[in-house]
């Protein structure tokens, strides 16, 4: 499926990167800008499927990008945002799903290395779905102020967690631990119980439900 | 004034000679002196000091006298009543003696109060803004409030500046003097044809003139000349002499109603770690934004044209697009290569390697680098602390830089020399000149750099060249 993209991103030679990697497999970059104001504008413009948006960038290489990413959120709803950044802060981690996890995503930069993986994750996010970086969601489980809930889990049952804040669905999480899906949806029917979690199919309201019960 | 406030770091900024004037300038400099504006706020600052400090005398003299007069009217009446004589030295001593103790409470907060108004008048007709002493720290209780307010240092020495100034301020006020009784003795001869127009016969009184020599008398008119020549004189001499005790003064008051050496240098101290502080963070964060714009980005970008060219060589050993393969590694290489240079130069800027074998070896690295050419001497016999080194290091790098950036030089010379725990880093050119730490050129953040340690930034760069700063710096951070 051909996605149309607009990429926010200041450093020039990752942003080159980026739209080779985008237009290699086959998506349309619509326009590729270097701050927060440049980036609302070519959204209103292109009404992308997704944007892809720099934490850092001009004029005060704070968090503008995250800033610029927060009013897409309201103002076009239908365009998802997937942050990238250098770092994983939990607050703007916090402060990007707060209402509502759907078209979201906040990924390290490092990941972008993962072609395929990181081209899924925009795929998702675009479709209207998560993608959070095992990082986030380890900081985010971390903090948890329901830590006594988490540590009835098992190990396993925590990494299925984990993997299930990232916004994999049932199959997704089997391949990447090497189970059997139909173990997954053991562990994931444990974790519902034990966190007495409602029981859901859409992978977004598992995701805000996992992301709600850990203090997000 | 040269002199540099504990506000601002030492920067010593010489500019380019004036040429010097001869004789006839000087003769024209004192025919003005009475004049300008700078001797007339010396004189309205004698003419209000002198009374002043005087009026100290009233204070040391009336108030015993005061308990003088009280014992002696409480002696009286005892006297009267019994007549003791020694009733009187008795009734002396209850009223003189708590009287006198209770005057040495006051001493030093009453004194602190004069010194306050003298530091106004210092700073607000001599231009010189001298910081009071911190206040004194009263603990709880009447007994500390007692014992903190007779061991105030600063009160107490204000005290002794009161009476030292004594001798000033008579200076002061002869000099008030001078300039009031000259003024006046310049009108005689203008007044002496209307009020002495008597006729011929009568023989009248002569008129007194005040004179630094006594009282001159005149008779005849054209002996108000002489008055008239004596008051131009006076007129004269009286801006040095205010000249004279108002330095004098200025002294006084810097050394002795000061904050005080200790106090003084605290203040320095903190300032100094302020910088310190604010240095340290500026460094950290411009190393971070370094590092996240440079070496991050590209290991970012390096990785990711990994993962392109990994996913594009395909899995079972078909490779469909060997071209584009060799183009994501060729740019992966690149990426590699330059996030190396960029860390080895990040890496450089935080500790230089070469200073691990001493200054001059590092400072001949960074002079084989310059764009201009570079004449290095160094003669270091004792080795600096490590810490001196490297403030060395990056001050002669930030002239370098400087230089190569504003001078347009054609020649840099650094001599670096040791001299009674002192390093001494001198780095000139021959370029266009103008230097200055005012401009914003870096100059100001290194001397702050350099004061942080109790070093001194000389700067001598004339409009038009040539430019040497010097750097000094102690060779240990602390002496103790």
């Amino acid at each position: 499926m051909t996605l149309q993209v607009v990429i926010a991103e200041d450093a020039a030679l990752f942003r080159a990167g980026l739209v080779r990697l985008l237009e290699d497999r086959g998506h349309q970059v619509c326009a590729e800008v270097a701050d927060g104001d440049a980036l609302l504008d070519a959204v209103a413009r292109w009404h992308p499927d997704v944007a892809v948006v720099d934490v850092r960038m001009p004029p005060t290489h704070t968090d503008e990008g995250l800033r610029a990413a927060l009013r897409l959120r309201s103002e076009h709803p239908g365009t998802g945002v997937l942050v990238l950044s250098q770092y994983i802060e939990t607050r703007y981690a916090t402060r990007l799903l707060a209402g509502s996890a759907a078209g979201v995503g906040y990924l390290l930069k490092d990941r972008v290395a993962d072609v395929a993986e990181f081209a899924a994750a925009l795929a998702r996010v675009a479709g209207g779905g998560t993608a959070l970086d095992p990082e986030v969601v380890s900081q985010l489980v971390r903090s948890s102020s329901h830590a006594a809930g988490l540590a009835t889990l098992t190990t396993r049952e925590r990494e299925v967690l984990a993997l299930m804040a990232e916004g994999r669905s049932n199959a997704g999480i089997a391949a990447a631990l090497v189970i059997s899906a139909g173990a997954v949806e053991k562990h994931v029917a444990s974790i519902f119980a034990k966190l007495s979690l409602p029981v859901s199919e859409a992978d977004n309201r598992r995701v805000l439900a996992v992301l709600r019960y850990v203090g997000a | 004034m040269g002199s540099t406030g504990p506000a601002s770091p030492a920067v010593n900024r010489v500019p380019g000679g004036r040429p010097g004037h001869p004789v006839a300038g000087l003769a024209r400099r004192a025919v003005r002196a009475p004049v300008t504006g700078r001797a007339l706020r010396e004189l309205a600052f004698c003419a209000i000091e002198g009374p002043l400090g005087l009026s100290v005398l009233v204070a040391v003299f009336a108030l015993p006298a005061l308990g003088l007069l009280a014992a002696l009217l409480a002696g009286g009446g005892a006297g009267t009543a019994g007549g003791h004589p020694r009733g009187a030295v008795t009734a002396y001593g209850l009223v003189f003696v708590p009287l006198l103790l209770s005057l040495l409470v006051l001493v030093p907060s009453g004194a602190r109060r004069f010194a306050a108004v003298h530091r106004g008048l210092a700073a607000r007709l001599l231009g010189e803004p001298i910081p009071g002493p911190p206040p004194v720290r009263h603990g709880r209780g009447p007994a500390r409030w007692l014992a903190a307010t007779l061991r105030d240092g600063p009160g107490w020495r204000a005290a002794a500046y009161l009476l030292v100034k004594l001798p000033v301020a008579v200076a002061e006020l002869y000099a008030v003097f001078l300039a009031a009784a000259g003024l006046a003795n310049l009108t005689y001869p203008f007044w002496w044809p209307f009020f002495r127009n008597h006729p011929p016969g009568v023989r009248l009184g002569p008129v007194g003139a005040l004179t630094p020599f006594g009282t001159l008398w005149v008779a005849t008119f054209p002996g108000t000349f002489a008055v008239f020549a004596a008051g131009a004189a006076m007129i004269l001499a009286s801006p040095w002499l205010a000249r004279g005790a108002s330095t004098a003064d200025r002294w006084l008051i810097r050394g002795m109603l000061g904050p005080g050496m200790l106090a003084q240098r605290v203040a320095d101290l903190e300032q100094a770690r302020a910088l310190a502080v604010d240095d340290s963070a500026a460094i950290l964060r411009r190393l971070e934004r370094d590092l996240h714009d440079g070496a991050q980005v590209r290991l970012a970008t390096l990785a990711m044209n990994l993962g392109m060219a990994k996913e594009k060589l395909g899995e079972d050993g078909q490779v469909p697009d060997p071209d584009a393969v060799r183009e994501l590694l060729d740019a992966a290489h690149r990426g590699a290569k330059d996030a190396l240079a960029e860390l080895r130069s990040l890496a450089r800027g935080i500790h230089p390697a070469a200073l691990d074998n001493g200054l001059a070896d590092a400072l001949a690295t960074l002079a084989a680098g310059s764009a201009i050419p570079v004449d290095l001497q160094a003669q270091v016999p004792v080795r600096p602390a490590r810490a001196i080194e490297t403030i060395g290091y990056f001050c002669v790098a930030e002239l370098l830089a400087n230089a190569a950036k504003h001078s347009s030089a054609t020649r840099i010379e650094i001599r670096v020399t040791g001299r009674e725990n002192v390093l001494v880093l001198e780095v000139s050119d021959d370029g266009t000149g103008g230097a200055d730490p005012a401009e914003g050129s870096g100059l100001a953040g290194l001397a702050q750099r350099v004061a942080v340690v109790d070093g001194r930034l000389d700067i001598v760069s004339p409009p038009g060249g040539p430019t040497r700063i010097t750097a000094e710096l102690p060779l240990r951070v602390s002496t103790s």
